[in-house]
């Protein structure tokens, strides 16, 4: 393999871990302050991309608007969807099976409106940008998979921001900290819960739009993403949003590269696999293989 | 104990076998009464349902390990039957291999996956019954993607593969019935409750886990190879799919997890509505299920099983009121 | 008499923070050994240690003359050391006597015969028989201390490690927990209680080990611990108004 073959793969591999970690931010940040497995995200994903699909097809809007729009517009039908599912997501302190259960039934019922609504045909959103490829000298990008990978920086750089730099976002660090503690000092958990909900649906919608540029999808679009992201929470560690980084990172290069020596008949069971490997070398993902370097250093 | 002091728990113990008998010796007496064949199917899809939903309910319920994946016991179950009957084997030989086959494919997914806790351990559940169903998809030796076909050179009695079914969904119950009351089942109660607690009680998670996944692989698996012979054909798409692991988690999950009856019920719940509402309104099937899910989560986690209990607990207050 | 426990420079780091810091003592048979300390001394770090629930960083811990360094928590339960915890951890979907029942069938004996038998004696020696059918989701927080001394107890250990089991309870409530320590001891099992009450402790224990900031400051007869300026700083500070 040449150095450009590997570049180019490289690159692809680097454009692929930004779109993953936009896609599993979204769960991240519910399972960090809620402790919900929120299996409802590959349902979310796969609204959004019909979201923006229909968007570009009835209104002619860019799909990069549409992906814009997604923001608000999940970030309120994840609020609505809180507050009619109520006790049923109460802010705990450990994952609990009635939740998992219950997230599950959200999807299930998402992906039967999809199927109601939109049939079972695959669908494509097509632009001008989805052939184009840009090059430098000998390497070649697919210009979508640059605009796509550039709007997931950008969305997370948003996050970022928003994590650090505003009261909302300093209430969602501290709640996933030590809920008691907010209390006291005068968060609302109940309301933050909510709107970290509508957050991180938000990032589902999103995402799906993004995710929806470079793939066909189908109302089952969701399911490989889920388990994608679950991997890469998994190797990241759940509790922190570098993880989330580095996980998507790992995932994207070993999914890019296996190319190489798996068929490609089999490649969906690449993520699985990683995910039992990282199970069995690294029990606490790659946060806890970091903590336990750190304690044993300093002892 | 004196046996003054034993017959009275042993006179009600045997009350409350009653109504199961009975429901068994019906069940087994229905054929003789003029059943058109439909009926008589989708009895027999129940009693395979039942089957697994009582098996899943044994590692999900009793033990709180809920499992995405367990299409991949049913699948393995399902080809072990196949592949066995097409080799030559007796029919009744291949059910006990096909549960022997998928306990032991149940130990290679538990052993890295009950490292996790919980909802983590489900997921992770999900993608082995992906990565299986991909496997399979490509794997030659069993047709690939356009499926197996079982070629046997006797006649379909309707008859014998009822039975069939009525004698596992039986035993899955009786094994159910047993666990429960065992040690083995208090230490699964224990570690569903608090598996922290358990372990500071003397009780091995890990391996309780695995044995626990082991014996409902087992019941699975047999109930996936009663479903083969039947069907005679088998695909990856069907017998491993993902649709087939939300099933088999359904019925329990509607019926009354961590219960006995509750996965019965629920299998019956589930082949009824399979048979009646698949056909006619053809989408809508996974809608209801997501909503009935929901409902059960947000007001009755008990499932029909728990739904009953509230009942009788107002009955039994208005009566005394 | 040799050393039922001895527990040998333990260590524990959590990134970089040191919970435990080369603490080094033995218990020996029959004592009830009082282990006090400011709130995160490390106290309830080396019961989790010593159950097995952690591992420790560094140091050797020998029970009965065998290395208990890194066991897990169910192996060091049937080799009879069992704790409580601070919180209770009862198992909610069961009644109290099946919790107990859990103790008796997983714990060192293993029992299979007469357990509604034994679960009562237990319940009775803890003083929660009348209980015995509830739900133990429905228990106040004394009865919930109590269940957990009883399933405790039921797993029959040669080591109790009873961690703040008089915390919340009334003067009474404490007097009658005192007492059944002092019970379980006759009977022949070895206590190590951590407490803040220092008149419980002085009434109660042989012996006393106090910790600090991970580090073992004193150990000896409780008044002696009573009058140690270097204990007396470390729970009220500096005399005179540093």
């Amino acid at each position: 393999m040449t150095a450009v073959d590997f570049l180019n793969l490289l690159i692809a591999a680097l454009l692929l871990a930004g779109t993953y970690a936009a896609m599993a931010v979204g769960m991240t940040v519910i399972y960090g302050v809620m402790k919900i497995v929120n299996l409802a995200h590959a349902g979310f994903l796969m609204l959004g991309a019909y979201f923006v699909y229909e968007l570009h097809e009835r209104a002619g809007l860019h799909p990069l608007l549409g992906v814009l729009l997604a923001f608000p517009a999940f970030y309120f039908l994840g609020v609505v969807v809180h507050w009619t599912l109520g006790r049923g997501v109460p802010v705990s302190d450990t994952p609990t099976l009635a939740s998992l259960l219950l997230m599950f039934g959200l999807w299930l019922v998402l992906q039967n409106v999809g199927y109601l609504v939109w049939g079972t045909d695959d669908r494509a959103i097509l632009t001008p940008m989805t052939f184009a490829t840009i090059r430098f000298g000998e390497i070649t990008i697919p210009k979508i998979g640059l605009v796509v990978f550039v709007s997931a920086i950008v969305s997370l750089a948003a996050l970022e921001f928003v994590l650090h730099k505003t009261w909302f976002g300093r209430s969602i660090r501290a709640l996933i900290q030590n809920r008691y503690s907010c209390r006291i000092v005068g968060i609302h958990v109940e309301r933050t819960a909510r709107m970290t909900f509508g957050l991180g649906i938000a990032f589902a919608g999103a995402a799906g739009g993004l995710l929806a540029l470079l793939y066909p999808f189908s109302p089952d679009f969701g399911r490989p993403f889920l388990l994608r992201s679950f991997v890469i929470i998994v190797l990241g560690g759940l509790e922190s949003f570098s993880g989330v980084f580095v996980g998507a990172l790992i995932l994207a290069l070993v999914e890019t590269f296996s190319i190489l020596a798996v068929p490609s008949s089999y490649q969906p069971a690449i993520s699985f696999s990683l995910l039992v490997v990282a199970l069995i070398v690294l029990p606490g993902g790659v946060a806890g293989f970091a903590s336990r370097m750190r304690s044993r250093r300093a002892g | 104990m004196s046996a003054a002091a034993q017959s009275p728990g042993a006179a009600a113990r045997a009350l409350r076998a009653l109504p199961p008998l009975l429901l068994l010796g019906l069940l087994a007496a229905l054929p003789f009464f003029d059943l058109g064949a439909n009926q008589i199917k989708v009895l027999f899809l129940t009693f395979v349902s039942i089957g697994a939903s009582v098996g899943w309910n044994i590692l999900g319920g009793f033990a709180g390990q809920v499992s995405f994946g367990f299409a991949v016991f049913y699948g393995l179950g399902a080809y072990t039957t196949a592949v066995g009957i097409n080799q030559g084997l007796s029919p009744y030989l291949t059910y006990p291999l096909a549960g022997a086959v998928a306990a032991v494919a149940s130990l290679l997914v538990g052993l890295p996956t009950f490292r996790l806790r919980g909802p983590y351990f489900a997921i992770a559940t999900i993608g082995v019954s992906e990565a299986t169903r991909v496997i399979m998809t490509n794997l030659e030796f069993t047709g690939g993607a356009s499926g197996y076909r079982i070629t046997e050179h006797v006649p379909f009695r309707q008859g014998e593969h009822y039975y069939t079914g009525l004698i596992l969904a039986a035993c899955a119950v009786v094994v159910s019935i047993a666990v429960r009351q065992s040690r083995f089942g208090l230490g699964l109660r224990a570690i569903r409750d608090d598996q922290d607690a358990a372990a500071d009680s003397g009780v091995n998670p890990y391996t309780y886990k695995l044995a626990a996944h082991a014996l409902a692989a087992a019941l699975t698996g047999a109930a996936g190879g009663v479903y083969a012979r039947y069907a005679a054909f088998i695909d990856p798409e069907g017998v491993f799919g993902f649709p087939r692991s939300v099933g088999i988690l359904l019925m329990p999950v509607i019926g009354g997890v961590n219960t006995i009856w509750g996965p019965v019920i629920g299998g019956g719940v589930y082949g009824v509505i399979e048979e009646e509402l698949v056909a006619r309104f053809p989408q809508i099937h996974l809608l209801l299920y997501g909503v009935l899910v929901m409902l059960i989560i947000l007001f009755e986690p008990g499932g029909v099983v728990g739904l009953l209990q509230r009942l009788r607990r107002l009955v039994t207050r208005s009566k005394v009121a | 008499m040799a050393a039922l426990l001895s527990v040998e420079n333990l260590s524990k780091y959590f990134s970089g923070l040191a919970a435990l810091d080369g603490v080094s003592f033995e218990i020996r048979e029959h004592e009830i050994v009082g282990l006090i300390g400011p709130n995160g001394a490390g106290k309830t770090t080396l019961f989790s240690i010593i159950a097995g629930s952690q591992p420790p960083t560094s140091g050797t811990i020998t029970f009965e003359g065998r290395d208990f360094t890194r066991v897990k928590p169910f192996h060091a339960v049937h080799a009879g050391i069992a704790r409580t915890h601070q919180i209770p951890k009862p198992f909610l979907s069961m009644t109290v006597r099946e919790n107990v029942e859990v103790g008796l069938r997983f714990g060192r004996e293993q029992q299979s015969r007469n357990l509604e038998k034994q679960a009562m004696d237990i319940l009775d020696l803890v003083g929660i028989a009348s209980r015995a059918g509830t739900s133990a989701a429905a228990l106040s927080v004394g009865d919930l201390k109590r269940l957990e001394l009883a399933r405790t107890l039921a797993a029959r250990p040669r080591l109790l490690l009873c961690d703040e089991v008089c915390a919340g309870l009334t003067e009474s409530e404490m007097q009658s927990i005192l007492g059944l320590l002092r019970r379980i001891q006759s009977l022949g099992t070895t206590i190590i209680y951590v407490e803040h009450n220092l008149r419980a402790i002085v009434a109660t224990c042989h012996h006393v080990i106090v910790l600090n900031f991970g580090k073992k400051l004193a150990e000896g007869p409780p008044e002696q611990m009573q009058n140690d300026p270097a204990v007396i700083e470390s729970y009220i500070g500096k005399k005179g108004g540093a």
